[in-house]
């Protein structure tokens, strides 16, 4: 991941965390101040349902006492007091009274607590209301919530009652007002609240009992089970409904104040209903806000992050690029060296380190070159000092012959002759193998397929792996053939193949096998050339490609030498692994095209090149 | 002396006040009584068939007054002012204005004429009569006591309509005698009678009156809620009975809505709804029907309830026999009562309001005309 890259996204994520808890933060303590507003809202609700409904009770107490009070009532109650009062004259004098009181219920009823009149219920005359006639002081009591009887069915009335006493009689004068939709109108609910009222007139839910201030809720049954937790245990309650369990905006909570009679059972429950709708739409314009800031964000993210990039890493591409130089030979190239930044100061170490190297590798090149010499002085001292002994000998023995044993020095010279020869030829094959590694050629490429060479390279061979009198070699080829052309000089690979192959056969004087194996990847081949020799120590491994270096009696050490400078010419790589008598492997990876500037081993010192490995002096 | 004296002071002072009042009580001629009714009579003609029972009954109300006497068919003998009256001024629907026939072969009517206003609303009339606007106006019957409270001399006739519980023939409902016989015992005619009917009214065991079949005393009237409860606990459960009332009729509404209690206090499931006038709608499974009286015999009284309640009720239609005698009247009443398809709840007079100057009025029985021709009004000039 380039520097860029890297910077965009911690930038992107720094935002993306920042923005993140931002908006969570704004969206909780949204939520937590419109959750607190909702809840003084309810209790403002519920205060306000408190104070109207102790308004209407005491408006109720008065209207009741009003009828009491009034004049045909009075006459009603003296009349009823007599012996012989008859009550069938009142039969519809409640209707009347009720509407100019506006009650909704008004019943007279006589001192057993029968009814003489009843305006709810008009045809009920003669029922008794015992309850009317237990002891209580109804003055004190005030107005009560109470499950009315009417003639459309039960109904929730908030009464009073009031009592006209003339002698030891008493007319009971019961009235009270419909709790219903229209009271629930009454009520001023800010926007986005809603007041329900739950009739408890049964001792099921029924939801045509629940109503709001246009009638009966839609949609009713969804708190049925709220309902049912009110009947078993009267308790202030919160519970949430989901209206669309697919938009969380349509949530309403919903707090639940039981209202209770006079034997403190449940007759109905108000409901105030928070919509959840503004707070959801709120948050969701918070992440919508937040999703807007972080796309700008992105952008100037991108923008930032190439802009400061760029900054930052031009120094550093233009340190990299004058490394690369370096790396490449350009020992001349420097950085730049701008300013006192962190950079600045590390263009300039670079250009000290680069001047340090530069340096020590002159003074390396120049070590190397001059142990190079020596080596190849030891070297050329060693292999002309085999020969220039016998020629040494040889002479002298002429020398002596002659001035000793003239008779016999023209056979002596015959013969001294003869070696003379035999060992001048041996210092001009010498002189020659040296010349041919100087002269090694520049690889001339062709599309070449390395199987190909593989299989021509070994058929070469073949004779000598099962040649008379020594143990054979098993020869065994692990070809792909779906290896791809590369770009080779294949005279050169065969060279070296060639000598890998020979190497092995030294390597195992008694026999073994032979392991060739071709692999590709990516364009590139691999060559593998394996045998079960007598193996390599790590030493040997550590010198093996050294020129002139050889583990072998009568080797130039130039062998692996030529194969590492036909790899290195093609751009490709040499390694060995061995193990002392178990055997030796040499992997070649050839590359699918050689690079254009191949710095050929041939011309560098031994020390100079790219890789040292190890490997079997040839 | 002064006992002399005392003596004739006494009879000075008697023949002052005696006198004026003997003079008032002498029938007078002339003047015109003012008739208030509720019905709409759109044609008078006999053969025309009237829109409605209120109509009917008015129109034979004031044709009985224009010809000379009807037969027992119902038709009238004569022509159209042979009677009392005759037509003088006719606004179909809405008055008509009647004369005195100086040549009724019975004399001449005490008033020179009659107007009849239609349309009148009850409440109205009744207004009416208590501030002197008209002289005679028929009343419900639940208004009686307030209009004698409120000071209007009030005329009641014998108690003859009767409002009767029909069970609807064909529905369901109706199926289980037990429940009808539930339904019959649960209602509290009583209470109708002394809270609706302001005890105008009798409660009603029979279908016809005591004062018209004499055996009325037999039948019971009394409530009886724990046999009513002790049956319908027979039958586990009661089915619902959803019964009519006329839906303009304010007196057959609060029977309904009273017998719907008593129902509902006997595990009766009733809903009394409104509904159309004697229809047998096919969602009613029981109705209230009203049965005023047409004739004081007894037999054709029962006969004409008969042929009221038999559609409605689905009841045995048999003519009873000519010149049926008392006992087979009462059998064919008891047999109808004893099914319970029909319950007789109350029986009420026809009650008239009249004009304190309204005089020699005396209501009529059922099926005569309304005695307008002996009826002379005080105060008028002769």
């Amino acid at each position: 991941m380039t520097f860029r890259s890297k910077l965009f996204w911690v930038f992107t994520i720094a935002l993306l965390l920042s923005v993140g808890l931002i908006a969570s933060g704004v969206t909780v303590l949204t939520r937590r101040a419109f959750e607190d507003v909702n809840h003084r809202h309810s209790e403002a609700l519920v205060a306000q349902f408190e104070r109207e409904f102790e308004r209407r009770k005491q408006d109720v107490v008065h209207r009741v006492q009003g009828v009491a009070e009034e004049g045909p009532t009075t006459r009603m109650a003296v009349a009823l007091s007599l012996p012989r009062g008859d009550a069938s004259v009142y039969v519809n004098d409640a209707r009347g009274s009720s509407e100019s009181h506006q009650l909704d219920f008004l019943d007279f009823l006589g001192n057993d607590g029968s009814i003489i009149s009843s305006a709810e219920w008009p045809a009920r005359f003669g029922y008794k209301m015992d309850w009317v006639t237990e002891p209580q002081d109804w003055a004190a009591l005030g107005s009560f919530l109470m499950k009315v009887d009417t003639q459309d069915g039960p109904a929730l009335g908030l009464m009073s009652v009031s009592i006209v006493r003339v002698g030891d009689k008493n007319l009971y004068v019961v009235g009270g007002e419909r709790l219903d939709k229209g009271f629930l109108s009454s009520l001023v609910l800010p926007e986005g609240m809603r007041a329900l009222l739950y009739l408890n007139l049964d001792p099921s839910f029924q939801e045509t009992n629940l109503l709001d201030e246009s009638g009966p809720v839609i949609r009713g049954e969804r708190f049925a089970s709220f309902i049912a937790q009110e009947q078993q245990q009267p308790s202030d309650q919160t519970f949430k409904i989901s209206w669309n369990p697919a938009d969380a905006a349509s949530a309403e909570v919903f707090h639940a104040l039981p209202l209770v009679g006079r034997q403190k059972e449940l007759l109905g429950v108000l409901l105030v209903g928070n919509s959840q709708w503004e707070i959801v739409i709120l948050e969701r314009r918070i992440i919508q806000l937040a999703f807007v800031v972080v796309a700008i964000g992105l952008l100037i993210g991108l923008i930032m992050s190439w802009w400061g990039a760029a900054r930052v890493t031009r120094p550093v591409t233009r340190l990299s690029e004058v490394a690369r130089k370096v790396s490449e030979g350009d020992w001349a190239a420097r950085a730049d060296v701008r300013g006192r930044s962190e950079m600045g100061q590390l263009a300039g170490a670079f250009n000290r380190m680069t001047e340090q190297l530069s340096t020590q590798q002159e003074r390396l090149i120049q070590a190397e070159r001059v142990a190079a010499w020596r080596e190849l002085a030891r070297r050329l001292a060693h292999e002309l000092k085999n020969p220039l002994f016998p020629l040494q000998t040889t002479v002298e023995n002429l020398r002596r012959a002659r001035e000793q044993n003239p008779e016999q020095f023209d056979e002596v010279f015959r013969e001294s002759t003869g070696i003379l020869l035999a060992e001048i030829e041996n210092l001009k094959t010498i002189v020659g193998r040296f010349s041919d590694f100087a002269k090694l050629p520049q690889p001339e490429l062709a599309s070449v397929n390395l199987n190909d060479v593989v299989r021509g390279a070994v058929k070469l061979f073949e004779g000598q792996f099962g040649a008379v009198g020594r143990p054979p070699i098993t020869p065994e080829l692990h070809l792909d053939e779906s290896l791809p052309a590369i770009q080779a000089d294949s005279t050169l690979l065969n060279r070296a193949i060639e000598n890998l192959i020979l190497n092995a056969m030294d390597a195992m004087p008694a026999g073994g096998v032979l392991m060739l194996r071709t692999t590709h990847e990516n364009g590139d081949v691999d060559l593998e050339i394996s045998d079960t020799g007598t193996g390599l120590t790590p030493e040997e491994c550590d010198r093996l490609f050294t020129p002139y270096y050889t583990t072998k009696q009568h080797g130039t050490g130039l062998g692996l030498a030529i194969v590492q400078s036909v790899v290195s010419d093609h751009g490709g790589r040499i390694s060995v692994e061995s193990e002392t008598g178990v055997g030796t492997s040499f992997h070649i990876h050839l590359p699918s095209k050689p690079p254009q500037r191949v710095v050929s081993i041939s011309a560098l010192p031994p020390d100079d090149l790219p890789e040292q490995p190890a490997g079997e002096g040839a | 002396m002064s006992k002399r004296l005392a003596a004739i002071s006494v009879a000075v002072g008697f023949l002052l006040v005696a006198l004026p009042a003997a003079t008032s009580r002498r029938p007078r001629y002339g003047g015109t009584l003012r008739v208030e009714i509720g019905a709409m009579v759109n044609s008078l003609d006999p053969a025309v068939p009237a829109a409605s029972p209120e109509e009917a009954i008015a129109k034979q109300g004031i044709n009985a007054l224009l010809y000379d006497h009807q037969e027992a068919d119902g038709t009238f003998a004569g022509v159209a002012g042979s009677g009392p009256f005759r037509i003088a001024a006719w606004e179909p629907g809405k008055h008509v204005t009647l004369a005195a026939n100086d040549d009724f072969r019975d004399g001449r009517p005490f008033v020179d004429g009659v107007e009849i206003q239609m349309s009148r609303a009850a409440p109205d009339r009744l207004l009416d009569v208590e501030v002197g606007k008209a002289d005679l106006a028929e009343i419900p019957a639940e208004e009686a006591r307030d209009a004698a409270d409120r000071g209007v001399h009030v005329s009641m006739s014998e108690p003859e309509e009767l409002i009767a519980l029909v069970f609807v023939a064909g529905r369901p409902a109706g199926d289980d005698a037990r429940l009808r016989e539930a339904l019959a015992r649960s209602v509290d005619r009583a209470a109708i009678v002394n809270f609706i009917l302001q005890k105008t009214g009798e409660p009603a065991g029979g279908l016809l009156p005591q004062w018209l079949s004499g055996t009325a005393f037999l039948f019971s009237t009394a409530v009886d809620a724990p046999g009513a409860k002790e049956l319908v606990s027979q039958i586990g459960g009661s089915p619902r009975i959803v019964l009519g009332y006329d839906s303009g009729d304010s007196l057959e509404q609060s029977i309904a809505e009273r017998i719907a209690v008593n129902a509902r206090d006997a595990g009766i499931a009733l809903t009394a709804v409104a509904a159309g006038r004697g229809s047998a709608s096919a969602d009613l499974d029981a109705r209230l029907v009203r049965l005023p009286m047409h004739s004081t015999h007894p037999g054709e009284a029962l006969a004409s309830f008969v042929a009221t309640l038999a559609p409605i009720g689905g009841i045995d239609a048999t003519p009873l026999p000519a010149g049926a005698t008392a006992d087979q009247i009462y059998g064919r009443e008891r047999s109808i009562v004893a099914t319970f398809r029909v319950t007789p709840l109350v029986r009420f007079p026809r009650v008239f309001g009249l004009s304190a100057r309204v005089r020699n009025w005396k209501a009529p029985l059922p099926g005569e005309r309304l005695p307008l021709a002996d009826v002379w009004l005080e105060g008028d000039a002769q």
